[in-house]
């Protein structure tokens, strides 16, 4: 299973990076949308939400197909209303679906982050419920057909006294109870939602909730001119008396519709039970081996400030300051294991280099660094790229990219500054940095305070005295390898038109530290 | 981004949205093909048998005050017999029994029968499984037995509907096949 869930996700991941490449042609990496899915997907249940109430104010369950219908033909704007509604609530189900997608082919789902992933699920499925409910409350031919289908799968149950199917056999009126039932669902789960959205992000610090505000309209903007070219149309009314013909479903609702009606309802039930079984434990099968998963961040107490740094930049709130127990007078940072994903993110925002998963810490990058020039002879005008190892147009696994060594990190959140500096003061020509765009982290944040330690002064900073003229950050998704050769051209040039670079003989590795441990208390 | 390849992200941006409206709106057929159905449905509280006795003072008193009742009575529903057949041939044949942990609750019925679009001569029955043994007391209003022998003219996908008259005490032929079809 492992096995198969490995090929499958590399699948996907092969052709989501190609799909993410074309957007961030189309649109930048600021407003690429498949970065933004979850962020869409709220958007979204906000219109739907906010167009709901409106749709509310003229729904009747005593009359449910003729009131949806009064709404549609005669109340202002309310054929437009009704497709926002509808649509919204597609664009919701298929960004949550893109969103969950993206997740699990970049094994974040599990470890620390298997409530996000399992709260996102129930999340998609309370979604998926309200809008079962919504249809069968206009009481068209779709809605006949998902309230016959619900009745079916519940009267296998033994929940009921009297079977639910026999409501729709058409000898009796439906009882207005009944839509009274899903209008109460349709419109209390969504405050399910909003509390399973905040269990949803909980586990994160600085949650994103809101895409661009240039998405956020344009995406309203599109759904919102759809519905009024391209308004929902009301279908046929249910007929008890009469099978449903052809007519309009909603596929992002009613897609399994043509799979499970066929099957007998013990068989859909088990298919449905066992389908929702592999989704939840899909973490399980695509996180590494026990062997191969990276510990959690460790402290180093003697070489840590207390600054907060390290607490302020972790995006999953796995770090906390407490009390020291040598009696020193400043905090300590203190990694909660449970919450750590061994981003690394920490190493980087570490001045004195004094936390940080195993092997990854400013101390271990700089000794790291210092074998990979070892190895290499460069010359002053050579550019050394350091390529983020998930996204960054692929170099990562590359070893080279037109003749400039790859060093590689796992992050480009993990890199610490001073391995810049190393590189710089080594007198290599320049250093060329390709990281994931910050949208599209897997670290969530890893590529923002890299930028800012870079170029905005963020602890721990790329110090002043290293020339700036010889760095340089891009931003590259995976599919993204021509844009990486591209930039690394033009930084070549740039890099020609500058002295050659001086270098420095016998750097001491432990000074570097040193200095950056000024503000560490002995 | 480029000035020059704005107008392909908008066009690309137009189409995904038209693809979303597309399959917002797919036309599908739930119910393929243009059969008609015969459908019996009803719901009717069955012939309850008990049998029932005295409780002595002794027993009696061995109950709490508020739980005494002088006369016990232990029962069933008793089950019932559906033949129904089309054009003379039987399509449907089974029995109905009560349902529920003490077997007390209505009898339910529901069946959708199959037919090709046109005229059927439809019969049902639906009568008592056994007899009510001697001594035994009989509580309910559904006949022992009850018949219904129609024509039905049908559409395709439309459905005729029989089902049980409660007030009348028989079966009734609902729908589409009626002289007031809808």
């Amino acid at each position: 299973m492992r096995r198969l869930t490995g090929v499958l996700a590399r699948g996907i991941r092969r052709g989501m990076a190609r799909a993410d490449a074309a957007m961030n042609r189309l649109y930048g990496w600021r407003h690429n949308p498949l970065y933004m899915s979850g962020t869409l997907a709220v958007v979204s249940l906000a219109v739907v939400l906010v167009t709901g109430v409106y749709l509310l104010l003229y729904y009747r369950i005593g009359a449910p197909y003729a009131s949806v219908a009064r709404l549609t033909d005669q109340v202002w704007a309310g054929r437009w209303i009704r497709s926002l509604h509808r649509y919204a609530s597609d664009a919701a189900v298929l960004a949550a679906a893109l969103h969950a997608l993206r997740l699990f082919v970049q094994a974040r789902s599990w470890g620390p982050r298997a409530l996000a992933w399992v709260s996102g699920l129930v999340l998609l499925f309370i979604v998926f419920v309200c809008g079962w409910t919504g249809y069968v409350m206009v009481w068209d031919v779709q809605g006949e057909v998902l309230a016959r289908e619900g009745a079916r799968f519940f009267d296998l149950l033994p929940l009921f006294s009297e079977p639910i199917g026999r409501a729709f056999a058409g000898d009796r009126t439906i009882p207005g109870a009944f839509f009274f039932l899903n209008l109460f669902l349709h419109v209390a789960l969504p405050i399910g939602v909003g509390l399973l959205l905040w269990i949803h992000v909980s586990r994160v610090a600085r949650p994103a909730i809101l895409p661009p505000r240039g998405l956020t309209w344009g995406v309203t903007g599109l759904l919102l001119a759809l519905s009024v070219f391209w308004p929902v149309a009301m279908a046929p009314a249910a007929d008890l008396l009469r099978l449903p013909g052809r007519a309009p479903f909603d596929a992002f609702f009613s897609f399994w519709l043509p799979v499970v009606r066929p099957m007998p309802v013990g068989v859909a039930w088990v298919a449905v039970l066992g389908l929702s079984a592999v989704a939840l434990l899909a973490p399980l099968w695509s996180r590494p081996r026990a062997g191969a998963r990276q510990p959690p961040s460790a402290v180093d107490e003697r070489l840590c400030t207390g600054c907060e740094q390290c607490y302020l930049d972790c995006p999953y709130e796995a770090i906390a300051m407490v009390t020291r127990a040598d009696g020193r007078p400043t905090l300590v940072a203190h990694v909660d294991p449970d919450r750590c994903t061994s981003c690394g993110i920490c190493a980087g925002s570490c001045a004195p280099m004094g936390v940080g998963p195993a092997h990854r810490t400013g101390r271990d990058q700089l000794v790291q660094v210092a074998s990979f020039l070892a190895a290499r002879e460069l010359g002053a005008r050579d550019v050394v790229v350091i390529a983020c190892g998930r996204g960054a147009g692929g170099v990562g696994a590359a070893g080279s990219v037109d003749g400039a060594p790859v060093h590689v990190v796992q992050c480009a959140g993990n890199l610490h500054s001073s391995v810049v500096e190393y590189l710089v003061r080594s007198g290599v020509g320049g250093v060329l940095i390709v990281s994931c765009p910050p949208r599209d982290c897997w670290n969530r944040e890893g590529a923002k305070w890299l930028d800012a330690r870079l170029n905005h002064d963020r602890e721990a900073e790329l110090k002043p005295r290293v020339d700036r003229r010889r760095v340089c950050l891009l931003f590259a998704a995976e599919g993204e390898r021509a844009a990486v050769r591209a930039g690394l051209r033009t930084f070549r040039a740039v890099v020609e038109t500058l002295d050659a670079a001086s270098r420095e003989e016998e750097i001491d590795l432990l000074a570097l530290c040193e200095h950056s441990e000024e503000g560490a208390v002995s | 981004m480029s000035v020059a390849i704005r107008p392909a992200g908008v066009l690309v941006a137009l189409v995904a949205t038209a693809a979303l409206g597309a399959l917002s709106q797919v036309p599908y057929t739930s119910e393929r093909g243009s059969d008609a159905y015969v459908r019996l449905a009803w719901r009717a509280r069955g012939e309850r048998v008990e049998t029932c006795r005295r409780l002595p003072p002794e027993e009696l008193a061995k109950i709490p005050a508020h739980m005494r009742r002088e006369e016990v009575c232990e029962g069933h529903v008793v089950p019932y017999r559906l033949l129904v057949t089309v054009d003379g041939v039987t399509a449907a044949q089974e029995s109905v029994a009560s349902k529920g942990a003490r077997a007390d609750r209505p009898l339910y019925v529901f069946l959708e029968i199959p037919v090709a679009p046109g005229r059927h001569r439809l019969g049902v029955a639906f009568a008592r499984i056994g007899a009510i043994p001697a001594g035994e007391r009989e509580r309910g209003t559904l006949p022992e037995r009850l018949d219904l022998d129609t024509v039905v003219s049908l559409g395709p996908r439309q459905v005729a509907l029989v089902t049980y008259d409660e007030d009348r005490a028989r079966l009734i032929l609902k729908g589409y096949g009626t002289p007031n079809a809808p």
